[in-house]
């Protein structure tokens, strides 16, 4: 269980990027946050792993303040929170298999790390991540070789190093097109309903938010504007949509799941 | 299109009109350039008009006393220089023309106000342009007549191989004794035997030397037996005090050279010598004698070749150690020099723009400066190039470095942050990765243009082939010169070669 209350963030050029923000994230839950560029919701997902330092604020998980942790413990739990960006943050001049394995560090000493070495057992848990995600035979190859689909997946393998029991994942899709976006959605879906994470994704599109949250919140100019069960999403129009996101808002295109089932884990 | 012209008319049509009626303006610029283009109300124009009028004039009368330096006089100098070199007569005749042109250009400009005229400006560019042709001494007809000149020492460069190679020399010297003058209470020298070996024989083996008045002196019929065919030979004397000389005959040197059997035959006219008052002995020997020089043995590599391969090594591992030091060097200042670190606080911004500005002061000097400056305190030789290289390296290198530095993507670093990875992990995954090929990269740049330059620097006494090339080329040795261009060449061009192959598999 993830409980956020009254959070809030300025930056130091004044920037109030959130606030007063509360909400709770029942475990197992997809939780998508939706709301225009700059709403506020990278600096959300930012001070849920401390990436960023909430000005004020707490972050409950399972208990535990996030926003107080330093050092070590925070080092700790950030191993359990794996994140997905929206320009998938690969290394890409190392090889596809290093960047899955950097998704170890956590769990490797300095010692270790310094020299490259990480152990038979991490190796061995990369392959199965890549063999998951469908891009196993292309390990090897350097990561900018590889098309954006495929650099998201390894951004998801990388996150699933983690074995994280929270997914933080920021616009993964905002880069790819429609019949991308729909299959790394079903990865996370997957890794939602088959290995119980807790996603929190935030989307831009309303079809995808329909098909894949459980759950949504909007915001706007750093506020929560909308709160919404699955059902509430299914029923919203797109003029309910639009009213809450802002004129910017527009379908993926429905019709393309059906074409992505066969499709899955394919080629990207 | 048509609305942006429209409203360039329209900004003409409310251009103010002249303060001085035209004429007048015409006349102002007749005796001052410029003035009537100020009268007429086109300030900077006028200004700049004078400016370039005023250049030109300058310029102008410092080419005629250049040309005309022991004239005095306007009159005697403008005809001297006429005189002395003709194209200034065409330069002077577009001078008039330029100060016609203003004058027109201010009548111009004073009775149209909507229109701009550019001709003078074209005047001025071609005014400018026969200056610039006079004060480089271009001289075309030169260059296309003479050129057949370079080329005995163009085709040596061009193909300088037969000084790679040289023979081991032997020489092959034959004596014949001859007494000055006759004795005559003994006999004179006996003539040598014709054996096997290369051996000259004279019909005579006494007489008398040319004397000062022009008496001749004794004819001696010279024979040469078992030289090396074909190659040849000098004919020298050995005076008692033995002093060597070439005998000379009609105004040449005399060098004979033997048929298929290695024999040779010549008169000789005995020379012309001024005894010392010293000399009192009654007679003297003096020494004919043949010089062959001959080539024996294989052909092997020359002096001059062997050197050059040296010194080629030398300037590659000048580059080589110029590189290392630099790399030493500009990695940590690099660091300094990069913003994205640098803009945390104040303190180190200062630090920042200190480090950019030294490196960009250490770069803008001239590594053959540095050379200069190096040789001075540590004397010829490599080392020299090698402090002069570091320098400049370490500038150009201290900046590409921080540059690439700029460049990292945050992306990356966030999301090995975002695994829970410390600071150290987080550099070795993120930073490093990111870095490394441009750094690669840059280093190895660096060392092709080392190696490129440090021959440069070799010309002001920074070792290497440079210092080589500059030496051949003051002894007018072009075929030893020749080969220093050749191996520069050569190994620029396979560093090159290799230095893109690398790049190219690391970026």
């Amino acid at each position: 269980m993830l409980e956020i209350r009254n959070l809030t963030k300025v930056y130091d050029d004044g920037t109030v990027a959130l606030k007063n923000v509360s909400f709770g994230v029942p475990d197992g839950e997809f939780l998508v946050v939706i709301g225009l560029s700059g709403s506020g919701k990278s600096t959300l997902l930012r001070c849920i792993n401390r990436l960023i330092d909430p000005t004020e604020g707490e972050i409950l998980w399972d208990g535990v303040d996030l926003a107080q942790l330093k050092g070590e413990e925070l080092r700790m739990t950030r191993r359990k929170i794996g994140m997905i960006f929206q320009h998938f943050n690969l290394v890409k001049r190392s090889q596809v298999l290093t960047n899955v394995l950097s998704g170890r560090l956590g769990y490797t000493s300095t010692r270790r790390s310094l020299v490259g070495r990480f152990s038979k057992e991490d190796i061995d848990k990369a392959w199965v991540a890549l063999k998951r995600l469908g891009i196993e035979d292309q390990a090897l190859k350097r990561a900018d070789e590889l098309s954006g689909g495929q650099q998201q997946r390894v951004g998801v393998a990388r996150a699933l190093m983690q074995e994280p029991s929270m997914i933080l994942a920021d616009e993964p899709v905002a880069s790819l097109d429609p019949v991308l976006a729909h299959s790394i959605l079903q990865y996370l879906e997957m890794l939602n309903q088959e290995d119980k994470m807790t996603i929190i994704c935030s989307l831009h599109y309303l079809d995808l938010v329909q098909r894949y949250s459980t759950r949504v919140i909007g915001l706007r100019d750093g506020e929560i504007v909308y709160e919404g069960s699955r059902a509430d999403i299914q029923a919203m129009s797109d003029e309910e949509f639009k009213d809450i996101y802002g004129e910017e808002a527009e379908r993926v295109g429905s019709g393309l799941e059906g074409a992505l089932k066969v499709d899955e884990g394919g080629a990207a | 299109m048509n609305d942006k012209m429209n409203l360039n008319h329209k900004a003409e049509n409310i251009r103010k009109p002249s303060w001085v009626p035209v004429p007048l303006a015409a006349l102002f610029s007749l005796i001052i350039p410029g003035l009537g283009q100020i009268f007429a109300r086109s300030i900077r124009r006028g200004i700049l008009l004078f400016f370039s009028y005023a250049t030109i004039l300058g310029l102008l009368v410092w080419r005629f006393i250049l040309a005309a330096p022991r004239d005095e006089g306007f009159a005697d100098i403008v005809k001297k220089g006429w005189h002395l070199d003709p194209f200034l007569i065409i330069i002077t005749i577009l001078f008039i023309l330029l100060h016609l042109w203003i004058v027109y250009d201010a009548y111009l400009l004073a009775k149209h106000r909507d229109r701009t005229p550019l001709s003078v400006f074209f005047v001025i560019l071609v005014v400018f342009f026969a200056l610039g042709w006079q004060i480089g001494q271009i001289d075309l007809v030169n260059m296309v007549t003479q050129a057949d000149e370079a080329l005995p020492a163009l085709s040596r460069i061009a193909w300088p191989w037969i000084k790679a190679i040289e023979y081991d020399e032997d020489e092959i010297r034959a004596v014949a004794n001859i007494e000055v003058p006759c004795p005559e209470d003994h006999d004179p020298p006996a003539a040598n035997e014709v054996g096997n070996d290369p051996v000259i024989v004279t019909d005579l083996t006494c007489g008398i030397l040319k004397e000062q008045d022009g008496t001749l002196g004794t004819i001696l019929r010279l024979e040469g037996h078992n030289f090396i065919p074909g190659v040849d030979v000098n004919i020298m004397w050995a005076d008692p005090i033995n002093n060597e000389f070439r005998q000379r005959q009609g105004g040449e040197y005399v060098i004979l050279i033997p048929d298929e059997n290695g024999y040779f035959e010549f008169d000789i006219e005995m020379p012309y010598r001024l005894l010392p008052p010293s000399a009192n002995e009654p007679t003297y020997i003096w020494e004919l004698f043949a010089l062959q020089i001959a080539a024996v043995g294989d052909a092997h590599l020359s002096q001059d070749f062997i050197l050059v391969v040296e010194k080629m090594i030398e300037t590659i591992f000048i580059g080589m150690m110029a590189t290392f030091f630099g790399v030493i060097f500009a990695l940590p200042v690099s660091f300094f020099a990069a913003r994205n670190l640098m803009s945390a606080s104040p303190v180190t911004l200062v630090i920042y723009y200190l480090v950019r500005g030294v490196l960009n002061i250490i770069r803008s000097i001239e590594p053959i400066i540095w050379a200069i400056s190096a040789v001075i305190v540590v004397g010829l030789g490599p080392f020299a190039g090698i402090l002069a290289l570091v320098f400049h390296s370490i500038a150009a290198l201290g900046k590409l470095y921080s540059e690439a530095i700029e460049s990292i993507d945050p992306g990356p670093i966030e999301a090995i942050h975002a695994t829970g990875a410390n600071w150290v992990q987080t550099v070795i995954y993120a930073v490093i990765p990111q870095i490394i090929p441009p750094f690669v990269s840059f280093t190895i740049y660096r060392w092709d243009i080392n190696v490129r330059m440090s021959t440069i620097i070799g010309l002001v006494g920074g070792g290497g082939i440079g210092f080589l090339l500059v030496q051949f080329i003051r002894i007018l040795d072009y075929r030893s010169a020749g080969m220093c261009v050749w191996f520069i060449a050569i190994t620029v061009a396979i560093l090159d070669y290799v230095s893109a192959e690398i790049r190219a598999r690391f970026v």
